[in-house]
């Protein structure tokens, strides 16, 4: 008995530990970023290297980057999970597995130089919001996948037996049955996908490039928030405090995605499930 | 989702739309210069309406090698132009290094590169060697991740662990504030930034290193050893607005970005 309390206070104590580190990054970065944020910092373009001026230029590259990445990605994604899901045990699916988790393996930067000659030089689309959105489609893809596929292989066989049972189509099996209690791990796919498209700095230094001004359309090169913070911290003295904003900026994003995804995720589940 | 697909489609229009936008000049390269030729870019196209200059990074041989490809009009290298890239012109816009900071009450005014190598490694620690006045050097070394300690381990050939360094300072500015009111300290910050305070009157004095002095005239010629050329860099046959973006970038009215990106201009006039 004291041995399992014992054992419950360390794992406790472990979790702590991790929440901590969160606390910690946000702590240091509220206390050393809040300083340059103002309704100006969000809305106007950088200005004398990012020492002046806003960030608001970098957040409409970075919103259509990620919304490119994610609008190119999710469709090929979600059918892919699917047939994957369905299909668990052929020599092509595993395959088509084991393909997926080395491609996640493979190092971010490899994507950028990937992106750069075959979007950027190949196909002629330049440094542009475009072929940096396209090669981050590219890089969330495998993680979109796996985690969409585990996530409907996880819902109990018996419900798939009761469905066919029924005699209800696979297609409404697919929605109604299956859809509902997987939402929330697809949810949590999504989050992980958008949150490596949103925080990714090599892939996109090749790609959807350094130019700061506002993009006026997908061919336009736009730097992307943590592009910025990566050239600030690196490359401009004197613009350390930016840089913490920029990061604090992004932190908040990140946030509010992640909200926003498994509230949908809950609406959606409750309206299915009906 | 639609929205997405919605403006996806709506592409091509846009792109019709952007081709006759007009001037469009590309540079690539140097991620130390991309600041800097970003900031003379918008000067650039505030003083030519109609024309864009977009800046990437990448690092130096990637500029290189966009140049060559036609990726680029102009690439960026912070570096020599090697014997195997003759093909290339390389236009200097100025230079980038670091210079080796005293308080100005140190009547020591020159070390030699070995000097310096034994006091960061803490073998030396008394001016009194170096024929200055007898008291305790205070070495102030520069935070990891600095382009600054970079070339200065690189040029002195020593590992920043093995470096004693009393005080570690993150900004330029940190550590010349540090300098100026230790009167035992050493340090080494942007060299650009050491001058522009030294006229300004804080209390630092730059050291000769090898008996050349750390003079605006031997920074731009190339004399002084810790330092290197900022070039923009073009093929045989550039284009009208490339040439015209280097000689817009070299003129001395841009030395107030270059200063203010801790670099050397070219142009006579500080």
């Amino acid at each position: 008995m004291r041995r399992e309390s014992g054992l419950k206070a360390l794992l406790w104590a472990i979790s702590m530990g991790v929440c901590a580190l969160l606390v910690w990054i946000v702590a240091d970065l509220v206390s050393r970023g809040t300083g340059p944020i103002s309704l100006e910092f969000l809305m106007a373009a950088p200005r004398d290297a990012g020492r002046a001026g806003g960030i608001g230029s970098l957040l409409v590259s970075t919103f259509w980057i990620v919304a490119v990445a994610t609008g190119v990605a999710l469709p090929i994604g979600f059918f892919s999970a699917v047939l994957l899901a369905e299909d668990t045990h052929s020599r092509m699916s595993r395959a088509v597995r084991s393909c997926l988790d080395m491609l996640n393996a493979v190092p971010s930067i490899v994507f950028g130089l990937f992106g750069n000659a075959l979007f950027c030089v190949a196909l002629g689309m330049g440094y542009s919001i475009l072929s940096g959105g396209l090669t981050l489609s590219c890089m969330i893809l495998p993680i979109l996948i796996r985690t969409m596929e585990q996530s409907l292989r996880a819902v109990p066989k018996e419900q798939r037996f009761a469905a066919s049972a029924l005699g209800l189509s696979d297609v409404t099996t697919l929605f109604r049955v299956l859809l509902p209690p997987a939402s929330s791990g697809m949810a949590v796919g999504l989050i992980l996908g958008v949150g490596r498209a949103l925080s990714e700095t090599a892939a996109l230094i090749f790609t959807a490039g350094y130019v700061t001004r506002f993009p006026d359309n997908l061919l336009d090169s736009g730097r992307s928030l943590s592009v910025h913070i990566f050239d600030l911290a690196m490359n401009v003295p004197g613009a350390d405090e930016r840089a913490y904003a920029s990061a604090l900026v992004l932190v908040v994003i990140l946030f509010v995605i992640n909200s926003c995804v498994r509230l949908a995720a809950r609406h959606f589940q409750a309206r299915l499930a009906t | 989702m639609k929205l997405i697909f919605a403006l996806l489609a709506m592409l091509p229009l846009a792109c019709g739309g952007q081709a006759s936008a007009g001037r469009v000049l590309t540079l690539t390269g140097s991620s130390t210069i991309a600041p800097l030729a970003a900031e003379m870019g918008l000067r650039f196209e505030a003083v030519n309406p109609g024309s864009r200059v977009d800046v990437q990074s990448g690092g130096s041989s990637r500029g290189i090698a966009d140049v060559r490809a036609g990726h680029a009009d102009i690439g960026m290298a912070s570096r020599a132009l090697a014997a195997s890239e003759e093909d290339l012109t390389p236009v200097t816009i100025a230079r980038d290094g670091v210079a080796l900071i005293v308080h100005a009450d140190n009547v020591v005014t020159e070390l030699t590169s070995e000097q310096v190598r034994r006091i960061y490694l803490g073998e030396a620690s008394d001016w009194s060697e170096f024929g200055g006045t007898s008291g305790p050097i205070t070495v102030v070394n520069k935070a990891e991740g600095r382009a600054t300690l970079t070339v200065f381990l690189e040029h002195f050939g020593l590992d920043s662990r093995a470096i004693q360094a009393d005080v570690i300072a993150g900004e330029n500015e940190q550590a010349i504030k540090t300098v100026a009111g230790t009167p035992g300290a050493i340090g080494y910050v942007s060299i650009g930034t050491a001058m522009v305070d030294r006229e300004a009157g804080v209390t630092i004095k730059l050291l000769a290193l090898d008996g050349v002095q750390a003079t605006h005239q031997n920074v731009s010629s190339g004399a002084y050893p810790l330092s290197r050329p900022l070039n923009l860099v073009l093929t045989t046959s550039p284009s009208p607005l490339a040439l015209e973006f280097i000689e817009f970038a070299r003129a001395p009215e841009q030395n107030d970005l270059i200063l203010r990106e801790s670099f050397v201009p070219m142009a006579e006039k500080l």
